[in-house]
């Protein structure tokens, strides 16, 4: 038995030593660390940014999510790219013709448009990618933002063909596409990752081309050094890029720090330059003026079930509408500085005039608890309701919805005089049961795909998978419908502003807030653009 | 003793049948899907990923293909993440977590029984009290608070850690002590309650009468027998920090596989739930086998092959 305890003291002995050892190494090591960096500055520009997770996928058309294609867009690049004030600019194309029905762009791509080993960027990288964006074999969930394209919505829902689709190389360098309609904001939208062009060459050879690093082709700002899986990747600057003299930054490192409390406490130490507020922190932060809080296209809201008692009745859903408060949400419950809603489209469209369309279309439905009480007992009259049938309201698991959730029953309980159910369940079946209409009155969000009033209104059509309210009113089809074929801008906004106003004056929504994007920075960063719609920009990114 | 080894053999895998089968049957009885977000996409496309991950067969044709698959040790892809398949997954997230989980148990077990030790040696004194508060602490505190202070104190008001990440050995230090203070706290209750009862057996008066030497008698004749309880747990509490924690990973930003039991089942992401759970019962097995062996050794009066010796 001897041995036993000499082992036992022995592995006591290794370990005593690992762990001294394992100290002495950390105290020196952070001593290298830190010369490292103050030395690497003048030399090395090196922006750290955390990325969350891991990337869903590089695949441009396949990693539909901020995790993939905020770094993404800075890899790549189409033929438009948003500048800091969000309008699309020439990028890979140097400049494009418009046919007079506004129909066909011819876009010229540019000579010196190469990727990132080398070869040239060709307008068949173009009909390769978009064509694949397209096939219904690619399953990409992006699909549908092609589906402006003429012959692209028949081929993704395989009524059609490849061949059919409206895109052809007119030369090496010429790049032409056939909308079904004239479409005002169409160079913004093939700014978003999923228009990026793919190196055909690359892709036949490798399929799986952008699942590494070592095989991944670049045509952005910056091309992709390393990348461990689940743990961190590396982007440097791209010296194929056309306009690599304007990139400022030499390295990117994107850590994966999911937990947001780990991720300020790596912005502390210096470890990152950004850092999302955590929820804990907000109110402090918020006070000492750190935070920056920038606009992002996209709502807040709650769905009505109009095929459920009570809210089949208009004045019914009005009068619960009203009853919300949605400044003292902002300020009390979510205290994220979110601009309240008082109608469904976001801030930050200009209309032909110049006009902000949230601006100009107004508060369509604001608090009003005497009209509110005034319109439930108007509603139960005209249901002939003694009492009204219970009312439950559903939202998916979160600490965040939970708040705003309880701040409503309150609201209701106060102004209306009526007990709400509150009910929650985890986010999966929430949104199976939510499009199945299973729900009466429930949690909603929505987030622009593209830089158009109409992205948001279009939801709201008969049949839509995103208008989960059982609402449909033919007026409102028809504007949404002539807008998307209207050429005259101003013709054109003039259809969506009614259009708001009878989804709001209908009420199968009550909107709570508009999202925004609130962050902390290292002061020595500028020029990172967040977009209100879009993904993060880092090509006019520079560190001090 | 090779009949037994058979017998545990057939057992196990028909173990780890049943678990696939209950596993497979019962995720798929949850409601939601992998493609339900907030964002809807069409009919048309829903179909044709439905299509490419064969959930659009039967369930029992799903259950008999991945059977198959599975026995040439094919788990399958991801759903989330299209560009990889589940053996990537888990052959990248295991060893990290591996190698957390092997230094936590290291840490874990010679602190646990040094405390456990010394605590039985000195039964109702100062160092027993000490030792017992370090461990009903150590309990209490759950991992992700124990995380957090650590970080707080050592990595920012003190800057001697780095605060997350996975990239150098004073990376893993906050990690590794957030995570084996709980395993230490139990292993050091076990010792001590075992250590207690094991002193004051007629044998260990024995010994001391013979005038061998207190270092002897610990080690060789209490301790022995003492560490069978903490043998015990430890097979399924390896398994456990083995295949990573969640919530460590997470807080620390480590790369394990820690995540994939916890994502995958919100994402309803099939192929990885199912991945993770065999990958994690195919361990728990096989440590209860280490475990059962184990006892042989530290106790010959415990036969393995009992029935044969009749």
């Amino acid at each position: 038995m001897k041995k036993l305890t000499v082992l036992l003291v022995a592995v006591m002995m290794m370990f005593a030593l690992a762990a001294c050892t394992a100290n002495k190494d950390a105290g020196s090591e952070k001593k290298d660390d830190g010369k490292g960096k103050s030395e690497e500055k003048k030399v090395e520009k090196v922006l750290n940014l955390n990325n969350g997770q891991e990337p869903t996928s590089f695949d441009p058309p396949i990693g539909f999510d901020a995790v993939s294609w905020n770094s993404l867009n800075n890899l790549m690049e189409g033929l438009t790219r948003l500048d800091e004030t969000h309008q699309p600019k020439e990028a890979t194309a140097e400049k494009w013709d418009v046919s007079a029905d506004g129909k066909t762009y011819t876009f010229h791509i540019r000579d010196n448009a190469k990727w990132s080993n080398g070869d040239d960027v060709t307008a068949d990288d173009f009909v390769f990618a978009w064509k694949r964006l397209l096939d219904p074999n690619t399953s990409s969930p992006a699909a549908f933002l092609a589906y402006f394209i003429e012959g692209g919505e028949a081929y993704n829902t395989g009524a059609g063909s490849a061949d059919d689709v409206k895109v052809k190389a007119v030369d090496k360098k010429t790049f032409e596409v056939t909308l079904i309609s004239p479409q005002a904001y169409f160079l913004s939208v093939i700014s978003n990752p999923c228009f990026f062009p793919i190196n055909e060459k690359v892709a036949k050879e490798n399929p799986k081309w952008f699942a590494e690093a070592n095989t991944f082709v670049a045509n952005g700002p910056y091309k992709l050094a390393e990348w461990n899986h689940d743990s961190d990747f590396t982007m440097v600057k791209n010296d194929k890029y056309w306009d690599t003299k304007n990139v400022k930054i030499d390295k990117v490192h994107w850590a994966m720090v999911d937990d947001p409390t780990t991720e300020y406490q790596m912005y502390t130490t210096g470890e990152l330059d950004t850092s999302d507020v955590p929820s804990e922190m907000a109110e402090k932060l918020f006070k000492d003026g750190d935070v920056k809080v920038e606009d992002q296209a996209g709502e807040y809201f709650y769905r009505f079930n109009v095929t459920k008692a009570p809210f089949q009745n208009e004045n019914i859903r009005k009068a619960f509408a009203l009853a919300v408060d949605q400044k003292q949400m902002v300020e009390l419950v979510t205290k994220n500085q979110e601009k309240p809603a008082y109608g469904f489209v976001s801030y930050g469209f200009k209309d032909p005039e110049g006009n902000d369309f949230r601006e100009k279309s107004g508060d369509l439905i604001k608090t009003d608890v005497a009209k509110a009480k005034e319109l439930l007992k108007k509603g139960m009259e005209e249901e002939k309701y003694t009492k009204l049938p219970e009312v439950t309201l559903t939202y998916s698991t979160s600490d965040q919805h939970k708040k705003i959730a309880e701040a409503l029953q309150q609201m209701f309980k106060e102004n209306l005089g009526v007990d709400v159910k509150l009910a929650n369940m985890e986010s999966s079946v929430f949104a199976t049961d939510q499009k199945a209409l299973k729900f009466q009155f429930s949690r909603s969000s929505f987030l622009a795909d593209y830089a158009d009033p109409i992205n948001f209104l279009e939801n709201f059509i008969t049949g839509s998978p995103m208008n989960r309210t059982g609402w449909s009113n033919k007026e409102f089809d028809q504007l949404i419908k002539d807008a998307k074929l209207e050429k005259d801008e101003k013709k054109r906004y003039e259809m969506m502003y009614k259009a708001e106003k009878i989804l709001l004056d209908a009420a199968p929504i009550v909107p709570i807030h508009f999202y925004n994007q609130v962050y902390l920075q290292n002061k020595n960063v500028t020029g990172i653009v967040r977009h209100p719609v879009g993904y993060l920009e880092l090509k006019g990114a520079d560190k001090k | 003793m090779k009949a037994y080894f058979f017998k545990r053999l057939i057992a196990m895998f028909i173990t780890l049948w049943l678990i696939i089968t209950g596993t497979f049957f019962l995720m798929h009885s949850v409601p939601g899907s992998p493609f339900n977000e907030e964002r809807t996409t069409n009919e048309a496309i829903q179909k044709n990923l439905e299509a490419y991950y064969q959930l659009d067969k039967p369930l029992i044709v799903q259950y008999g293909n991945y059977l198959k698959a599975l026995v040439k040790f094919d788990l399958g892809p991801s759903i989330k993440k299209s560009s990889q398949t589940v053996n990537d997954m888990l052959g990248r997230g295991f060893p990290v977590s591996f190698e957390l989980g092997m230094y936590t148990l290291i840490v874990a077990l010679i602190s646990g029984l040094i405390l456990g030790v010394v605590a039985a040696l000195r039964h109702n004194g100062i160092i027993d009290y000490l030792a017992m508060s370090i461990a009903v602490l150590g309990i209490s505190i759950p991992n992700f608070v124990m995380a957090t202070v650590l970080i707080q104190q050592l990595a920012v008001n003190l800057p001697i850690f780095p605060v997350a990440t996975w990239s150098s050995p004073q990376h893993m230090v906050l990690p590794i002590l957030a995570l084996a203070t709980g395993p230490m706290a139990i292993i050091a209750r076990l010792t001590r309650t075992s250590m207690l009862e094991v002193l004051t057996q007629d044998y260990i008066k024995t010994a001391k009468a013979k005038g061998l030497s207190p270092v002897k008698i610990v080690f060789k004749h209490a301790l022995r027998n003492a560490l069978l309880p903490v043998v015990t747990v430890l097979g399924s509490l390896a398994a456990s920090i083995l295949t990573g924690t969640f919530v460590i990973e997470k807080i620390f930003a480590i790369p394990g596989m820690g995540k994939y039991f916890v994502d995958s089942i919100n994402n309803r992401d099939y192929p990885v739930i199912m991945g993770t759970t065999v990958f994690y019962s195919a361990i728990l097995i096989f440590m209860l086998l280490l475990v059962d062996i184990a006892y042989g050794v530290l106790d010959p009066r415990i036969k393995l092959h009992k029935k044969e010796a009749k």
